[in-house]
């Protein structure tokens, strides 16, 4: 973390392109290391094969769109990974806190350049499910917009999260923890209803219980439970902006933070 | 001191610093057991008739997963504390250096596997037959695993790809073969190559000692039990010779 006096003098161009130069962080990354995008393509099709092995087929459906947003919540993770990294290895914090960037800017870039190599997940995901289930236009927009909300929130969570990290070897267990869990407390590969009563009621206190409850409701996915999806999407929003405020509350951008 | 061509000095006491090492990482060890719990809970929820094969298969991925701790800790050593380079110029070998690692792991990570292993003793109500081939798959999956973690830990240049790779393993053996699943739902062809991996062959073997949980036929389990001791003695000896040529580089 960057000391105070780290700040810019008033004579520094304070206007710069953030959001192509996270891009192409992303880009470069995946093209230098092209197992990084394998993988995320890869681990919710293994999550999918085994539940397809497992459980009534007329679940997929809700599987697929139950990958798609755990995908995107484990952008966290990766943001995470990334911007501790940054931060205890490589020093960058430092350099970002002394440039113009703000932390929201700099949230948005590193999300940005995260999302990059989960998208080829969630484009094959979004073939599979259009190829499985007829989705309408008004469909695909709610997906995409919980899908966008997720990605913001989890991102936030995650650098909130790195900013506490201490050493490289906390990472991987702590973004496992926390994303992981978060994961398979909400109902995205199952629906609600055959979760036992107490874990129904915890389900119910997170921002990705709505979206996928959400979507479902959206698609008449089997196995969606009735619900008001105007109510989903408002508790989805309240939840979602709350987690983010806190999570950016959390983190500590420079010195004193 | 050598013992089968092999120079041990400093083993236990890289063994014991190691062992060390891991035990500060309480939050790791803690959460070892995620992949494993997620799967358990699908099946819990989706389908409890086959938590029998789900509780082997946690056991048996949960000793192939030391491989992939020491494969971390391994690069971890290597490229972010750059500490080989002190340990290979002290009377420390080659061998003694990936020994003493696969035990330290061993040693800090074996608790919640020793709980899981209690847990499938209780609920599967595990013959005597099944115990004892379950320790001796153990042994088998555990030299497989250290050994080729240890392997392609020295391939890695940068910290940041070692979660995208070792993901990439552990799913190819730990959750597309029967591992947390029974075979009968595994398309038959796929059957002899599921005898062949080490995970689902010592998955296959144990399932075969309790009786009752798969069906398979002599020569079948056979092939499980040659391939998957041959995969261990295999994998053991390249990875002497790997960490040896790995030294000498340095």
């Amino acid at each position: 973390m960057a000391n105070r006096s780290a700040r810019p003098p008033a004579s520094t161009p304070n206007r710069g392109s953030v959001l192509p130069a996270f891009g192409l962080i992303g880009w470069r990354w995946v093209s230098r290391n092209p197992a990084s995008a394998v993988a995320p393509i890869l681990l919710p099709f293994v999550f999918l094969y085994f539940l397809r092995l497992i459980a009534p087929p007329e679940y997929f459906p809700l599987e697929i769109v139950g990958a798609m947003l755990f995908t995107t919540q484990n952008i966290g993770s990766w943001v995470l990974g990334d911007s501790a990294s940054w931060r205890i290895e490589t020093r960058m914090q430092d350099v970002f806190v002394a440039s113009p960037l703000t932390k929201s800017r700099y949230l948005i870039g590193i999300a940005l350049s995260n999302l990059i190599p989960a998208a080829p997940a969630l484009l094959v995901l979004g073939a599979l499910l259009a190829y499985v289930v007829a989705v309408p236009l008004l469909g695909w927009a709610v997906l995409v917009g919980a899908i966008l909300v997720l990605w913001i929130l989890f991102s936030a969570i995650g650098v909130a999260v790195s900013s506490r990290v201490k050493s490289q070897r906390e990472i991987w267990p702590v973004g496992n923890l926390t994303f992981t869990v978060l994961g398979m407390l909400s109902p995205l590969y199952y629906p609600l209803t055959i979760l036992p009563p107490a874990w129904q009621v915890v389900a119910r206190f997170l921002p990705t219980t709505y979206a996928a409850l959400l979507v479902q409701g959206t698609l008449h996915l089997p196995g969606a439970v009735p619900s008001d999806p105007w109510l989903d999407g408002a508790l989805l929003l309240l939840l979602a902006a709350v987690g983010t405020a806190v999570a950016l509350r959390m983190y500590r951008w420079r010195e004193g933070d | 001191m050598t013992f089968l061509g092999l120079r041990w000095e400093g083993t236990r006491a890289f063994g014991a610093t190691e062992m060390r090492v891991q035990l500060h990482e309480g939050l790791a060890i803690a959460t070892s057991m995620i992949v494993q719990v997620v799967l358990l809970v699908f099946v819990l929820v989706l389908d409890r008739s086959i938590l029998p094969y789900a509780l082997v298969g946690a056991v048996v991925y949960s000793v192939f997963m030391l491989g992939q701790r020491l494969q971390n800790e391994a690069a971890y050593i290597r490229i972010d504390h750059k500490l080989t380079d002190l340990y290979f110029a002290s009377p420390l070998s080659a061998e003694a250096y990936f020994l003493g690692m696969s035990a330290g792991v061993l040693v800090a990570y074996l608790p919640p596997i020793l709980v899981l292993a209690a847990v499938l003793v209780v609920v599967v109500h595990l013959s005597l037959l099944a115990v004892g081939t379950l320790l001796f798959v153990g042994v088998a999956v555990w030299f497989f695993t250290c050994s080729f973690g240890y392997i392609i830990s020295t391939q890695f240049k940068d910290n940041r790809a070692i979660w995208p790779y070792a993901s990439l393993i552990t799913n190819f053996f730990g959750v597309l073969p029967p591992v947390f699943y029974p075979l009968a739902l595994l398309p038959g062809y796929w059957h002899p190559l599921a005898l062949l991996l080490p995970t689902s062959a010592a998955v296959i073997l144990i399932e075969a000692a309790q009786g009752g949980l798969v069906a398979v036929s002599g020569s079948g389990l056979a092939l499980a039990a040659v391939a998957l001791s041959a995969e261990a003695v295999v994998a053991f000896a390249l990875a002497i010779v790997w960490a040896r040529r790995s030294a000498r580089e340095r």
